[in-house]
């Protein structure tokens, strides 16, 4: 050995030992994506800023971080289905989660339905904008709301359906358990409601949403998820 | 034969399982049921009880609750909901538990107070919570010209031994204050109580209101609807009584 009873030989060597354990460790975890780039996936359906532009998807920003974290993890498990996040998902590490979740959950919720910030877009919002509530006039508009912020803060005494104000709060802003209602889109209200009703999205922790949303009709659950796209944060 | 030897097997086999049942597992009894005993204590109560509340973490789980009893905790004038402000924390406790062991049938409730939509730890914490409630909303009132009547069906049946007075019942032996509680909320439950559709009806209770009529409950109702809230009366009532 050239470096025998060498002390830069030894140093070397321990050295050498080093640099291969950090190699072996960095090639075990993947290379983490920055969360700058990471956010082009979600961008796409959810905007930047995390306000929806396209009705049917739901605006995340101002969620919750926790509550974000929950829903990222039951994409993940399957534990909550959805055809496009179930693509998306896997290309997402569930280390990346607590990330993502700090940067939605900082971003402010904007109330009623945004335009697409780019005008050549916009063909696949109009195709999946709800049609009822665009057909509908001023005054049937106005009622339907008015309708909606009934049952929002008083709930439907005939089925006894609870205010949905009572946990997601009179303001919307929702907590770490329940999420934060206002401004949400309302076609995508009406979508996640009539999936409680029907069983198709299950992971409400202790099933709560499911039996409230058994409580109310269609005509109801349009109501109240036209009433929540006007609901503002409060200051 | 066959059938004779068959029928004697699974009988052997359901008297295992009834005696393995009993040591195991604890089966509650509804009101009209062999074997029902009014406020005959669950497993869980005991352990509520002894466990105790925190109303600072019992704000928090009410907001499950709220969404119905409202964030006052005085329930709707419609009587759909009522009015839990003022209940004791021991008939709160009884009525969560006994709710949750399916001995009080309150299918409605079920969804959102049953395991684990809130925790065995939680029911202590609310019901401590909210006895720091008071309301300034006006409860649902019946007729004023009943209450004389009401008063009157009230004292002779004695309904003042088990709920006092001043309609405050006692916390000791859980039974509910009744003062302040809506009209139509109290209509319902001497119904279901007679009928027995409540589940815990109290024996007693029941032979008590057995022949009111229509008439005599609505005036019972809106004696008690309108009685003020017995915590008002009682500390009124305490500088004069030291």
């Amino acid at each position: 050995m050239l470096y025998k009873n060498n002390r830069i030989g030894r140093r070397l060597s321990v050295f050498a030992a080093l640099a291969g354990m950090l190699f072996v460790s960095a090639a075990v975890q993947a290379d983490p994506v920055p969360l700058e780039e990471r956010l082009q996936l979600c961008a796409g359906c959810h905007n930047q800023d995390g306000n929806s532009v396209i009705p049917e998807n739901p605006k995340i920003s101002g969620l919750h971080p926790k509550y974000l974290v929950r829903q990222l993890e039951d994409f993940k498990s399957g534990d909550r289905k959805n055809p496009v996040m179930e693509s998306i998902i896997p290309m997402v590490d569930e280390s990346e989660f607590k990330a993502l979740a700090k940067y939605f959950s900082e971003q402010k919720r904007l109330p009623g339905l945004l335009a697409p910030v780019e005008p050549s877009a916009p063909a696949v919002a109009d195709a999946s904008a709800p049609a009822a509530a665009g057909a509908l006039s001023e005054q049937a508009k106005a009622e339907m709301v008015e309708k909606g912020k009934q049952i929002y803060e008083e709930g439907v005494l005939a089925t006894a359906a609870p205010a949905c104000g009572g946990c997601h709060g009179a303001d919307g802003a929702g907590n770490d358990k329940f999420p934060r209602l206002n401004g949400q889109n309302p076609a995508y209200v009406v979508q996640q409601l009539q999936n409680f009703k029907t069983g198709v999205r299950t992971n409400d922790p202790k099933a709560v949403m499911r039996a409230v949303a058994k409580r109310l009709n269609d005509d109801e659950i349009n109501a109240v998820a036209e009433y929540i796209v006007t609901l503002k944060e409060a200051e | 034969m066959k059938n004779l030897f068959s029928i004697v097997i699974v009988a052997l086999f359901s008297m295992q399982a009834a005696v393995v049942e009993a040591a195991d597992a604890y089966v509650p009894k509804v009101y009209g049921k062999k074997g029902y005993v009014w406020d005959e204590m669950t497993p869980e109560r005991i352990e509520v009880l002894k466990r105790g509340g925190d109303p600072v973490k019992g704000k928090e789980s009410f907001r499950g609750c709220q969404g119905c009893h409202k964030a006052d905790a005085a329930g709707v004038r419609e009587g759909v909901y009522p009015r839990l402000t003022g209940q004791h924390a021991s008939v709160l406790i009884k009525q969560i538990t006994e709710i949750r062991a399916g001995i009080r049938l309150n299918p409605k409730m079920l969804p959102f107070v049953e395991d684990p939509a809130i925790s065995m730890e939680e029911i202590g914490d609310i019901a401590a919570y909210l006895g720091t409630l008071t309301s300034a909303r006006e409860n649902g009132k019946g007729a004023e010209d009943m209450s004389a009547k009401g008063k009157k069906i009230y004292t002779d049946n004695k309904c003042s031994r088990c709920h006092g007075v001043n309609g405050e019942g006692d916390a000791a032996k859980s039974f509910p204050a009744v003062a302040a509680q809506h009209y139509d909320y109290l209509i319902r439950e001497m119904k279901w109580i007679r009928q027995g559709v409540r589940g815990n009806s109290h024996p007693e209770m029941v032979k008590a209101i057995a022949k009111f009529s229509q008439s005599d409950l609505e005036a019972v109702a809106s004696y008690l609807s309108r009685l003020p809230d017995y915590r008002t009366v009682t500390a009124a009532a305490a500088p004069a009584g030291k």
